[in-house]
């Protein structure tokens, strides 16, 4: 009797000792986003998404999103995403192994706003804390996403323009802007036309440039490995009324026209990059990149060199949780932690900055 | 909630301002105060800010060279504190340890 009792017991330490073993294997991160206009929450277990809700601050036309009017809007939402992001999953807090955040870069008073939140729900789950940095999330989502192993990475936004390569643990910068993002000089631009931001400007600019059919020159300026924008973003500010009210040019050729010069910037830097690496992948990540034409012409250029081109839809390449939370779950497994004190954003974060501890 | 003691002008011609925050168990004063305190004040200089913990009971004291200045961290600490009242709220209580 009082050997089977004992048996009985034995097999349920055995059984708590692999359940625990199972839970560590596959830890369940949150990851909260919040460094620009979009507010997301998102949860991944093991590689897959299991939710991943988020929210746009969308301005009036002739608008751009100030800091603190976008901190405002995520402080209104940041709660109700919270509890959608765990509801779609069916999980509970208790369910949560590590909550990771934005640490940076981006706007100062929305990446507090979410810090915020991440540190209270850990603090109040008991859970670990990772602050994570913005391009790294989302190179981790476009690496899981399209499982392209070791690509050149053209990291394309509203805030970033970026040129990246992994070597000996850090996703290393091979080419940049050297002014103004990609993605700020087309919400610029359409700012000047007055294109709605909903659901985003360059969205919109890439709706219209289908309908351009007369390309109008505009500057082409890279510079050894790095681009610039504020140059042509000048020229068209101060051409286009000129010449849209002179009829010379319509607002959708100067959107296509935009288009085809700023991507054509984008394809030099990154073949070079390739040439330079010995790549034969490329993975398109950052906002701009689910633009199908930029994908397109990428797409050329890759087949010309024999290459595979890796790209997201709108879901993943724009900003949400999900990408903080797949970089935290790479980070956590490699045994990283944020301590609470540590947990301070930063608006400049450099994507090198970061050793990458999960990578051979 | 909070008790304000006001803001007066001390000796050194610095203005001050400080505040009281109770909380139902020191628990939650502990985690309003690991969340409030990593980031730092936005400008260099002209403003010093300090937490505390006295049992259940998060104090907070401002000592700053302008209102203006003043004025802006003290509205911006206020949003930051409501916004992790709010949280724990929801998505409390804190689990035991």
């Amino acid at each position: 009797m009082s050997l089977r009792f004992m048996g009985h017991r034995k097999d349920t330490v055995c059984i708590n000792v692999y359940l625990l073993a199972f839970s560590a294997a596959m830890p369940v991160v949150i990851g909260f986003e919040g460094s620009a206009n979009k507010i997301g929450i998102g949860i991944i277990r093991d590689g897959e998404v299991l939710s991943n809700p988020r929210r746009t601050y969308i301005t009036p036309p002739g608008q751009g999103f100030m800091p603190s009017d976008t901190a405002r809007h995520h402080r209104a939402v940041i709660l109700t995403v919270l509890k959608e992001a765990l509801e779609q999953a069916g999980l509970k807090p208790a369910d949560i192994d590590c909550v990771a955040y934005t640490k940076g870069p981006g706007m100062g008073a929305p990446l507090v706003t979410v810090a915020l939140v991440a540190r209270t729900v850990a603090q109040l789950w008991g859970t670990p804390l990772l602050g994570v940095n913005h391009c790294i999330g989302h190179i981790e989502m476009g690496r899981l996403i399209t499982r392209a192993d070791n690509p050149t990475v053209l990291y394309v936004s509203g805030g970033n323009t970026q040129v990246i390569a992994y070597s000996q643990r850090r996703y290393r910068i091979f080419g940049e802007t050297i002014d103004i993002a990609v993605g700020n000089c087309l919400d610029r631009f359409a700012r000047v036309i007055k294109i709605s931001n909903d659901p985003s400007p360059g969205y919109n600019i890439e709706q219209m440039a289908k309908k351009g059919s007369q390309f109008v020159e505009l500057p082409y300026t890279v510079k050894g490995m790095d681009v610039s924008f504020s140059g042509i973003l000048s020229y068209i500010e101060d051409m286009s009324h000129k010449m849209l009210s002179s009829g010379q040019c319509t607002e959708e050729d100067l959107c296509f026209s935009l288009q085809e010069t700023v991507f054509s910037m984008l394809v030099e830097i990154t073949e070079r990059a390739m040439a330079h690496c010995g790549s034969q992948e490329v993975l398109i990540v950052g906002g701009v990149g689910c633009n199908l034409r930029l994908q397109e012409m990428m797409g050329v250029m890759c087949k010309e060199r024999g290459a595979k081109l890796f790209a997201t839809d709108e879901r993943f390449c724009i900003d949400n949780g999900a990408m903080i939370a797949q970089a935290g779950w790479e980070m956590f497994r490699s045994g990283q932690i944020t301590e609470l004190e540590d947990s301070w954003i930063t608006q400049r974060y450099r994507t090198d900055a970061v050793e990458v501890t999960w990578r051979d | 909630m909070a008790a304000i003691e006001g803001e007066v002008k001390n000796e050194s011609g610095k203005l001050e301002f400080s505040l009281d925050v109770p909380f139902p168990s020191s628990r939650e004063a502990v985690i309003a105060l690991r969340s409030l305190s990593p980031d730092r004040e936005p400008r260099k200089g002209g403003i010093e800010k300090e937490l505390t913990l006295s049992g259940s009971t998060l104090s907070v004291r401002w000592r700053a060279d302008e209102a203006r200045i003043l004025r802006v961290s003290v509205n911006s600490f206020l949003d930051h504190l409501s916004l992790v009242l709010e949280t724990m709220e929801m998505f409390g209580p804190p689990v035991s340890q």
